[in-house]
C-alpha cells in the first residue's frame, strides 16, 4: 500500500513560512504531481515527504502511521532527484545496487533486482559504464533505478526532467507514464511545467505562495479552474482577463457587459450572492485557443504587435484600449497575419470564465464526463 | 615557419600566437626554469668532480674527468647514510599518515556540516598556521622535555604533524565542498548512515584532494624535519636526512663532491613516492555525479 495524508503540514525556515498548512489524501497507485512557480513551497513539501527536512508542524501520515519522525528508508519511499545525485565513482551496476548494499542484501538477490530494474529501464548495456559515459536521459534513468530497485510504496520526483532537451524531456515523460503503469506505486511528482503536469497526472495539486490552489484532475484544472491563479497557470499560452460588469443573474447563468457588449455565460452563482453582484466588476477569463478570428458573441478589432509562427498554431498578441496586458489569441497555423494589418477577432460566451472581486471562479456549468464524443466503433 | 608549431593549425583563435611569439614564450620558461634549475645543476656538477677541482683556480663550472666516484665513497665516509634516509621517510611517512587519519574526517566535517562555533575553529586553524615551527621551538622543547620524549622519533613527528594540520584542513574542506550534497541526500534516502556514506560515497570521490594533501603534507614533513630534529633529538641513530648531512662537514673540512651526492641520494627516494602518489591525481572524479 502507498497511501499518504498530509495534515495541516507547515514549514518554517527561520522566520520564513515556505509551507502554510497542507492538507492531501493521495490514494494509493496514484500519480499525482505538484506544479507551482518557483518559491511556491512544492519542493519543500515533497522533501518533507521524503523525510529530508523537518516538518515544523502537521502531520505526514503513510499508510496509517504518523511518520514524521521516521528516517527515510523507513517511509518506505524512494526519491529521484533534480540533479540525479549518482555516485560518480561506482558502475551503473553499483549505482542501482547501492540500497540494496546498504541493506545488506545477498549477493544473488543484488544482481536479480539490479538486472530486473535494468531491463525495466533499458540500461542493460550499460551497467558496467560509469555515470561520466552516459547521457543526460540514461543518467536520469540510472537515478529512476535506484529507486525503483528498492520496490518502494511511494515515488517521489523532483523536477526529473528539468535539465533534459525538449526532446528527450517529451521521451522521458512517456517512460515516466509507461513505469507508473508498470509498477503500479504511488508516485508524487515535482515540477514548475505545467505540461509535464498536464501529461502525466492522474490528480494535480497547483500550489502558490505556500497554500494549495486547486487539487483535481488535468482537465477539471483546465476547464474549471477555481480561482485566476489556477486558470493563468493551467493553460499555455495563459488565458486572458477583461474586466466586465454584472447585468443580470439567474439560474442559467450570468449576463455581463464586456467591451460593451452582452454575452450570457452559464455559471453557477449562489443564491445570496446573486443580488450583490448585480453591477460589480468582474473579471472575464478567456483563454487564447477559444479566440476565433471573424464575429463572436463578443467581438473586437485589433492590431497584433507580435506574431508567433509556430506552423501548428499562429499565435496573435495584440494591445486592447485602456489595458497594459495584452491579449493573446491562438489561431489556425495556416493562417497567416499580415504586419499591423487590423483583424477582427471574437469568442463566445461558452468559453468564458467569470471571476469574482477576489478571484474566486463562478463553477461553470459544464459536465466533464460527458465532454468528449464516445470512441468510434 | 610556421608549420614548426603544429598546435597553430588545431587551436582556438585565443590560443593561437605567431611564430615569434611562440619562441619568446619558450624563451622565458627557459630564462625562468634555469633561474630555479640552477643550484640543482651546480650541485650535481659538483658531485662529480673530484675534491681538488673545486677549489681549483680559475673555478671551472664543467667537470673535468668527472666520475662518479663521490656516489660510491659517500656510503664509507658516513657508513649510517641509509639510515638517514630510512629515519627521514619514516618521519614524514608517520607524520603524513597522522595527518590524513585527523584531517579526513576533519575536513569532512567542516565541509558538510553546520555547527557553532565552526568559523572560530576554521580561523584559529588558520591563525596557528601562521606561526612557523621555529617560533614555538623553546616552549616545545620544555614541553616534550617535562613529557620525557626528547631524543625519540615522536619528538620529531609529531610536532612536525600538528604544524601540518592546519593547512591540510583548510585544503582538503575546500576540495570536499565541491562535492554535492545531494549525494549525501541520496545515500541517505537509500538508507545509508552517516559513516557508511563517508566511506562509501565521499572518501573515494573525495580521493585526488586527499592524494594532494599527502603530498603537501609529506613534503611538508620532509622540510621541517631538520628543525626539529637539530632541537629534540641528540641520538645519531634518531637522525634524519638534512641532519645526517652535516656528517660531511668534517673536522677539517667539507666533503663538498660527497655532500652533494649524498643530498641527490637522499632526495631519491621522496621523489619516487611522490611520483607514485601523483599518478593516482586523477581529475574529473566527479564527472557524471549531478548534472551541470
Amino acid at each position: 500500500m502507498g497511501q499518504l495524508s498530509l495534515k495541516s503540514v507547515t514549514k518554517n525556515f527561520g522566520d520564513v513560512e515556505v509551507v502554510k498548512g497542507v492538507s492531501l489524501d493521495v490514494q494509493d497507485g496514484e500519480f499525482v504531481v505538484f506544479v507551482g512557480p518557483s518559491g511556491c513551497g512544492k519542493s519543500t513539501l515533497l522533501r518533507m515527504i521524503a523525510g529530508l527536512e523537518h516538518t515544523t508542524g502537521g502531520d505526514i501520515v503513510i499508510d496509517d502511521k504518523r511518520v514524521n519522525d521516521l528516517a527515510p528508508v523507513k517511509r518506505g519511499i524512494a526519491m529521484v532527484f533534480q540533479s540525479y545525485a549518482l555516485y560518480p565513482h561506482m558502475s551503473v551496476f553499483e549505482n542501482i545496487a547501492f540500497p540494496l548494499r546498504v541493506e545488506r542484501a545477498r549477493e544473488d538477490e543484488i544482481r536479480k533486482k539490479v538486472q530486473s530494474a535494468a531491463e525495466i529501464l533499458h540500461l542493460e548495456s550499460r551497467l558496467q559504464q560509469k555515470p561520466g559515459n552516459l547521457s543526460g536521459g540514461q543518467r536520469q534513468r540510472v537515478a529512476i533505478g535506484r529507486a525503483i530497485v528498492r520496490e518502494p510504496e511511494i515515488f517521489l520526483f523532483d523536477e526529473p526532467l528539468s535539465n533534459l532537451d525538449a526532446a528527450l524531456r517529451a521521451d522521458m515523460r512517456i517512460e515516466l507514464t509507461r513505469l507508473h503503469k508498470q509498477l503500479g506505486a504511488t508516485m508524487i511528482y515535482v515540477t514548475h511545467d505545467q505540461v509535464e503536469a498536464m501529461t502525466m497526472a492522474d490528480r494535480i495539486v497547483v500550489l502558490n505562495g505556500g497554500y494549495i490552489s486547486q487539487v483535481g484532475a488535468p482537465l477539471e484544472l483546465y476547464h474549471k479552474p477555481q480561482n485566476t491563479f489556477v486558470a493563468g497557470f493551467i493553460g499555455n499560452p495563459r488565458m486572458n482577463m477583461l474586466p466586465a460588469t454584472v447585468e443580470a443573474v439567474t439560474d442559467s447563468g450570468m449576463r455581463v457587459t464586456c467591451l460593451e457588449q452582452s454575452l450570457e455565460i452559464a455559471v453557477d452563482v449562489p443564491q445570496d450572492q446573486r443580488a450583490g453582484l448585480i453591477g460589480a466588476t468582474v473579471t472575464l477569463g478567456i483563454r487564447p485557443e477559444h479566440v476565433v478570428l471573424g464575429q463572436g458573441q463578443v467581438s473586437m478589432t485589433v492590431t497584433p504587435g507580435v506574431v508567433e509562427q509556430l506552423g501548428q498554431q499562429t499565435i496573435g498578441y495584440a494591445s486592447l484600449p485602456g489595458s497594459d496586458d495584452s491579449f493573446c489569441f491562438v489561431l489556425n497555423g495556416t493562417q497567416i497575419l499580415g504586419d499591423g494589418a487590423e483583424i477582427k477577432i471574437g469568442f463566445s460566451g461558452a468559453d468564458c470564465h467569470v471571476f469574482d472581486s477576489d478571484g474566486n471562479a463562478f463553477e461553470r456549468q459544464i459536465d466533464l464526463s460527458n465532454m468528449t464524443a464516445a470512441l468510434p466503433e | 615557419m610556421a608549420k614548426l608549431f603544429r598546435f597553430e593549425k588545431t587551436s582556438t583563435m585565443i590560443d593561437r600566437y605567431k611564430w615569434w611569439e611562440v619562441i619568446g614564450i619558450y624563451a622565458g620558461i627557459a630564462v625562468f626554469l634555469f633561474f630555479m634549475l640552477a643550484p640543482f645543476i651546480e650541485g650535481f656538477l659538483v658531485s662529480l668532480k673530484p675534491l681538488s677541482q673545486l677549489f681549483s683556480t680559475p673555478y671551472s663550472f664543467w667537470p673535468e674527468n668527472g666520475s662518479f666516484t663521490a656516489y660510491r665513497t659517500m656510503w664509507e665516509s658516513v657508513p649510517k647514510f641509509g639510515w638517514y634516509i630510512f629515519n627521514s621517510l619514516l618521519i614524514s611517512s608517520v607524520a603524513t599518515m597522522i595527518v590524513l587519519v585527523l584531517v579526513v574526517p576533519a575536513a569532512y566535517a567542516f565541509a558538510r556540516f553546520k555547527f557553532k562555533g565552526m568559523a572560530l575553529v576554521l580561523g584559529a586553524f588558520l591563525a596557528v598556521s601562521m606561526f612557523s615551527g621555529a617560533v614555538l621551538l623553546i616552549p616545545l622543547f620544555r614541553l616534550l622535555r617535562t613529557l620525557g620524549l626528547l631524543n625519540t622519533y615522536f619528538a620529531m613527528i609529531v610536532p612536525g604533524a600538528a604544524f601540518l594540520i592546519p593547512s591540510a584542513i583548510w585544503l582538503l574542506r575546500t576540495y570536499m565542498m565541491r562535492i554535492p550534497a545531494e549525494l549525501n541526500e541520496a545515500a541517505y534516502m537509500d538508507g545509508a548512515s552517516q559513516f557508511y556514506t563517508f566511506r562509501r560515497v565521499i572518501l573515494p570521490i573525495a580521493r585526488p584532494g586527499i592524494i594532494v594533501v599527502a603530498i603537501m603534507t609529506f613534503i611538508g614533513a620532509y622540510a621541517q624535519q631538520f628543525i626539529f630534529a637539530l632541537t629534540f633529538n641528540s641520538k645519531t641513530e634518531y637522525m634524519p636526512l638534512p641532519v645526517g648531512l652535516y656528517a660531511y662537514f668534517g673536522k677539517q673540512e667539507v666533503i663538498w663532491n660527497e655532500l652533494m651526492a649524498a643530498s641527490f641520494v637522499g632526495i631519491a627516494p621522496a621523489l619516487v613516492i611522490i611520483f607514485f602518489l601523483q599518478r593516482y591525481l586523477v581529475g574529473g572524479l566527479t564527472a557524471g555525479a549531478i548534472k551541470q
